[in-house]
């Protein structure tokens, strides 16, 4: 099962630090799994599940395993409940995600003695791929933390700036036949401020705050910042906790197929 | 160069025609200073020849694979690409990891951005490592799928050969192939879509030891790669 890998994105000062603030904030996290969903005409996205990791785990291969998944659209809001019995280790069960508008959003999986890797599917009648999701945590903010952190969102949100509790980086490319997006995640129960900032051989191109619900996400066309440049360096800051992927698009953006790329 | 510093070792396979950029670290600093202390690149042909030795400067930030293979490799075909990297575990406090991003040029299909494939096994320092990871499984949609699937294998050691055992499940059934990989040599091994009626839903493989290995997909009509994926490690 794909670990939560978070030591890399400060120094063990910074690292330290929020723990610090979180320990001052009351803030939980709960252990998670999420995966993204992006769903357009024509292209159906479906969980496969299972808890094949485990088969040779002793204690954890031993059916029957109920899985719930709650799938949450683009505003955070909850539009699916599914619940899901595998008999054995290595039952496989499909879940196509319903399409809510505007068609995207992440699901989490819950299950006693899940211990496995889950994939995210996009097929249409011509194409298929498929990448899987991540197992790491969801911040929740007691009602005291919410309430500071929203006075200091909104404070540095008039600047165009986000309290930077965590960053991440990525690098994008573009083609005269392709395009990249990507589907900003908000793991917590405060709006997050998602800071991207875009760059390249030293020369800042664009930044923009995307505001982003409790437990919403955001899909955010990467050419609004970079133009065509073939490649570009993104730095994303975010308030609370946040994860994205890399959506691929080719010759007819959007409308078209599409590829999912997680993220370490 | 410093013993403390840790060995990576990773591979990619490089087709003509596409777009193929890595970055040797993908999660950088601000500034990109954090980098690799070393990087050389090795490829290497179907049958584990060996076509080409470059070094990359550590600090570059991507490396466009198709500008400098297509030149000297047009025609060839597939080939293998090592990536042979040191790195500093008190800079990265974490093993760093190269990312790759893939797109047929012309093609109507999305690009990919993927995960290079990372080999323990082969650097001497790692060798007596315990719970090997050589045991990995993909799992796929079970129906008929708009694509053919493959594993692309390569044995990536220097000195010893490998038997590795693809095996795919359909419904009950299952087809065990055996592939004797002697050190730097690749092979695709197709994965049929159905047998006997029962789609393709898994695929296993099992080595001595790890080996390069990615499952591919590629679109029905034209061939262009629309799915170019690790398989998942277990500790067995």
């Amino acid at each position: 099962m794909t670990p939560p890998e978070t030591a890399g994105y400060g120094t063990a000062v910074s690292s330290r630090l929020r723990t610090l603030a979180r320990q001052i904030l009351g803030v939980e996290r709960t252990p998670t799994y999420y995966l993204p969903w992006l769903t357009r005409p024509g292209l159906d996205c479906v969980l496969i599940l299972s808890n094949i990791e485990s088969r040779f785990k002793a204690g954890f291969n031993e059916g029957p395993f109920r899985l719930t998944t709650t799938q949450y659209d683009a505003d955070g809001h909850r539009v699916g409940r599914y619940d899901t019995t595998l008999a054995e280790s290595t039952d496989v069960a499909e879940l196509p995600l319903t399409p809510a508008p505007p068609g995207y959003g992440f699901a989490t999986v819950e299950g006693e003695r899940l211990h496995t890797d889950l994939y995210v599917t996009l097929t249409t009648p011509e194409f298929y791929t498929a990448t899987h999701g991540r197992g790491e945590f969801v911040e929740r903010y007691p009602r005291r933390a919410r309430a500071a952190m929203a006075l200091a969102r909104g404070a540095l949100a008039p600047l165009g700036r986000t309290l930077p509790a965590f960053v991440r980086y990525q690098y994008v490319y573009e083609r005269a036949d392709s395009r990249s997006h990507l589907l900003l995640m908000n793991l917590s129960n405060v709006e997050n401020g998602v800071r991207v900032s875009a760059e390249w051989s030293g020369r800042r191109l664009a930044s923009r705050l995307v505001p982003i619900p409790p437990m919403g996400t955001r899909l955010l066309d990467v050419t609004t910042l970079t133009g065509r440049i073939p490649v570009a360096r993104l730095k994303l800051e975010a308030n609370a906790w946040f994860n994205l992927y890399v959506v691929g698009a080719g010759p007819r953006d959007l409308a078209g197929p599409l590829s999912l790329m997680h993220v370490k | 160069m410093s013993s403390s510093l840790s060995p990576l070792l990773s591979a990619t396979f490089w087709e003509d025609g596409y777009d193929h950029l890595v970055e040797p670290v993908h999660q950088r600093d601000a500034q990109a200073r954090r980098h690799l202390a070393a990087l050389d690149v090795s490829v290497f042909d179907g049958n584990g020849k060996r076509l080409l030795d470059f070094t990359v400067d550590p600090r570059d930030e991507v490396v466009d694979l198709d500008g400098l293979l297509a030149g000297p490799l047009a025609g060839r075909g597939r080939v293998l690409v090592l990536f042979d990297a040191r790195y500093d575990p008190q800079i990265f406090p974490y093993r760093p990891h190269h990312y790759g991003y893939l797109h047929r040029r012309g093609s109507p299909a999305p690009p990919l951005y993927y995960a290079v494939n990372a080999v323990l096994g082969g650097v001497p320092d790692r060798i007596g490592a315990t719970g090997m990871n050589n045991f990995e499984t993909y799992l796929f949609r079970q129906q008929a799928l708009p694509a053919r699937h493959a594993v692309l294998v390569a044995n990536l050691s220097r000195f010893t050969t490998a038997e590795v055992q693809v095996t795919a499940y359909y419904g009950r059934s299952k087809v065990l192939e055996r592939a004797t990989l002697p050190p730097k040599l690749h092979a695709e091994l197709p994965l049929p879509a159905e047998r006997e009626g029962q789609p393709l839903e898994r695929v296993e493989i099992k080595a001595p030891f790890r080996m390069a290995t990615y499952v591919i997909g590629r679109q029905g009509q034209s061939g262009d790669l629309v799915l170019f994926d690790h398989l998942f490690t277990y500790f067995r």
